[in-house]
């Protein structure tokens, strides 16, 4: 069947491709190698879109591409690919995101007068190529290895100004906190792969499936540590569950991202909207089937996505820096995510991912597009009344905005509804751990509101309070062409499912992602995992009520965060209100002191331990291996002597030997006898 | 005939005599003269086994084993002629450089 999913490997290789042009020849090309990072993310995105229309219409695609290590009676380790909607529906997504960071990068870092452009196209279409390749991935192994990969770029670009003293260390944490997540992440691969034989997510022996049936008593896995397999499989569920908390920033491994602002804003978009960030939910979607079977698993996974949305948005609170409310508000949104996928609403979840991918980047290349006007400052307390100044911006910026804060009807709102809704029905069917997830999440909602619109109306609102505020640095085409394609999508891709509007007035069928998540191979459609959620559904009122009641009280609450923060931001000359909470926002404004928390645990805990371990090894390990070298040294001094440098010598010790030989032989040989 | 003990005996004093001079001399051209006499010892040995057994190997054997020992001379010559340039003589024990 040559079908258009044929040429889906060609999605991966042309980013891959970009970036060795950009990388061999792109200080030859004009812009840098940027065109054919564009030519290339345009390709992808086109066969995407192809790709998202073949899936539509019911095809799927699931191949070995190449198996680069064949094992005899055991496992063999391949990379292939893995094409059904929620693969091809994220590829749309990265593509598209990709592309317009692409374009967006000509007028931020072209225009700019950046050096080193073919560095960073690099950079870019490796990053896209690697999370395209980790999209696609039909085993766990695979999608491990384009992970680390999506890290390594993500080190690239964080630290691209490498002159600075910021971004390397930005890059360093980044990747150090991300990578100690990715730790648990490979034991959690080799378990997979000792408990099952097997990392694949779909076909006959996908590892989703093998742990089902072991689950009905149909056939045997091995599990260690003496675990029965529901203990084990929980086990293994939380060490893979430690990557997704590094990659997709959750608590307590979240401290890397804000730092990670220090890359250039293009990059940003691409990491928190479309590359790096979104990976870690993206894994948990992909094993959905496994996770739906551990019951604990859910409940923790469900219980850090909503501490961390509350948690991030309430630091958001007090930044001063517009790209730092950004940062915090992506924590925050993919805990959403995690509460989702945790309170068993994989469709509710992977609808955030992408409502979130399109207004987040939207929001990250506004304030790239402010940032530029405002000559690289990026404190929002100079910034004001830049809405007359840049309308493009602004009004693609307040789409954005309206979709993060969840204002009917703009994307944001029926995605983070919906994620709300589910885990409000699963936890009135008798989960407290949910009620409390649930709790968390809508309180976020109205510090989400409330941060949100404090930024917009700093940053557009009131009076200029700069120089540079009020004559600022016009943008290009390049910067207004991509804010203008996100600004309409963040206003409408949450049409594509609104559950509330069907529910409420009986419109059957306009549950478009539900459809779409449906067809698929059996054992990774939504429907199945509906049937395996440990969580029974419960209302007040009924279906329609419980809608209807969840969507009133998560607009009341944005509506309410967004109202408060006209009251006190919406003036001409607005001031530091957050000041009035005194140490609370000290508090805030660190970070919680995680930063001083993980430093601490580094130095105070880990270091000593380490000290000792050092001295055991220094002295002990290394000092019986010292020890016997020494003694061979010592030996060899000795013999040494024999090698006077006199021919008499020798030839007296070759007599001798000889003589003693002849005796020796003579003597057992019975001669003298 | 003469029997090859007698030969035995010859070849055996002969190799004594060389080792004796290898063991009591320092002069380097008495070295030399040394080997050659243990490497006789073993020709006479050949030569005799050869006769002994009716059989022209060992003797055949034997003229390799001279044209080897010609050509060992002059390579010994030659070291002893560099040793005379580098230690002002040919006295074996002076050259003791190439130790530990």
């Amino acid at each position: 069947m040559a079908g258009i999913l044929d040429f889906a490997p060609a999605i991966v290789l042309l980013p891959f491709l970009s970036f060795l042009i950009a990388l061999g020849a792109g200080r030859y090309m004009p812009k840098g190698g940027a065109l054919a990072g564009i030519g290339a993310t345009a390709g992808s995105f086109v066969l995407s879109i192809a790709t998202f229309f073949a899936v539509s219409g019911g095809q799927t695609y699931n191949q070995t591409i190449y198996t680069w290590a064949e094992g005899l009676d055991a496992i063999n380790l391949t990379f292939g690919l893995l094409i059904d909607p929620l693969s091809s529906m994220m590829l749309v997504i990265v593509t598209l995101v990709a592309l317009l960071v692409h374009i967006f990068s000509l007028g931020y870092m072209n225009d700019e007068g950046e050096t080193g452009l073919p560095r960073y196209y690099a950079g870019l279409g490796l990053f896209t190529a690697s999370m395209l390749g980790f999209v696609v991935a039909d085993n766990l192994l695979m999608a491990f290895m384009f992970f680390e990969l999506v890290g390594l770029c993500s080190y690239l670009l964080i630290g691209f100004h490498f002159r600075q003293d910021g971004p390397p260390s930005a890059a360093k944490k980044a990747f150090l906190v991300t990578r100690f997540g990715d730790y648990f992440f490979l034991i959690g691969v080799v378990a997979v792969f000792a408990t099952f034989g097997s990392a694949a997510f779909a076909g006959p022996d996908a590892f989703p499936v093998l742990a089902e049936e072991a689950l009905n008593g149909e056939h045997s896995v091995n599990t260690f540590l003496g675990m029965g397999e529901q203990a084990w499989f929980t086990v293994v569920g939380l060490l893979v569950l430690g990557g997704v908390v590094g990659k997709s920033a959750q608590f307590p491994l979240h401290t890397w991202l804000p730092d990670a602002m220090e890359g250039p804003t293009p990059v940003s978009a691409l990491i928190h909207a479309a590359t790096m960030v979104a990976a870690g939910v993206y894994l948990v979607a992909r094993m959905y089937g496994f996770y739906v079977l551990t019951p604990t698993t859910l409940a923790i996974i469900a219980l850090i996505g909503g501490f961390t949305a509350l948690f991030a948005a309430t630091m958001g609170v007090v930044k001063k820096e517009i790209k730092q409310v950004l940062a915090y508000s992506t924590i925050s949104q993919y805990g959403y995510m995690m509460l989702g996928l945790g309170a068993g609403g994989y469709v509710a979840a992977t609808f955030h991912l992408m409502t979130h991918a399109f207004f987040k980047a939207l929001l990250f290349l506004g304030a790239g597009s402010v940032i530029i006007a405002m000559h690289h400052n990026e404190n929002m307390w100079d910034m004001g009344g830049l809405k007359d100044k840049m309308p493009v911006t602004y009004y693609a910026f307040l789409s954005g905005s309206l979709a993060l804060a969840g204002i009917v009807p703009f994307a944001g709102f029926w995605s983070k509804d919906e994620v709300l809704y589910e885990t409000l029905i699963h936890g009135l069917g008798g989960s407290p751990i949910l009620l409390a997830a649930y709790a968390m999440g809508l309180l976020a909602v109205f510090f989400t509101g409330f941060y949100t619109f404090r930024m917009v109306f700093l940053t557009f609102h009131g009076e200029p309070r700069s120089g540079t505020a009020r004559d600022p640095h016009g943008v290009r085409w390049n910067v207004k062409g991509p804010l203008a394609v996100l600004g309409v999508l963040a206003a409408t891709t949450g049409l594509v499912n609104m559950v509330p509007v069907e529910k409420l007035f009986g419109i059957k069928g306009i549950d478009f992602l539900h459809q779409f998540l449906d067809g698929s191979f059996s054992s990774l459609n939504a429907h199945h995992y509906a049937e395996l959620i440990p969580y029974s559904s419960g209302y007040i009122g009924g279906e329609a009520g419980t809608v209807a009641i969840g969507a009133a009280v998560s607009l009341g609450f944005a509506l309410g965060g967004a109202a408060l923060a006209h009251v006190l931001y919406n003036v001409p000359e607005p001031v530091e209100h957050t000041d009035k909470l005194g140490s609370i926002k000290t508090v805030l404004y660190n970070n919680y002191y995680q930063d001083e928390y993980q430093v601490w645990i580094a130095t105070g805990v880990v270091q000593p331990i380490s000290r000792v371990l050092d001295k055991f090894d220094q002295g002990i390990v290394d000092g019986v291996v010292n020890g016997i070298s020494s003694v061979s040294l010592f030996a060899g001094g000795r013999v040494k002597r024999i090698q006077t440098g006199v021919v008499s010598n020798y030839v007296a010790l070759l007599t001798l030997g000889l003589t003693a030989l002849l005796l020796g032989l003579g003597l057992l040989g019975g001669w003298f006898a | 005939m003469v029997p090859p003990q007698y030969y035995l005996l010859l070849s055996a004093a002969v190799f004594c005599i060389g080792i004796f001079g290898l063991l009591t001399r320092r002069n380097a051209l008495l070295f030399l003269m040394s080997v050659e006499l243990m490497l006789n010892a073993a020709n006479i040995n050949l030569v005799a086994f050869s006769y002994y057994w009716g059989n022209v190997t060992g003797q055949t054997f034997t003229l390799f084993t001279l044209a080897l020992a010609a050509a060992e001379v002059a390579v010994g010559i030659g070291i002893i002629l560099v040793l005379y340039r580098n230690f002002d003589g040919v006295d074996v024990t002076n050259a003791t450089t190439m130790r530990w």
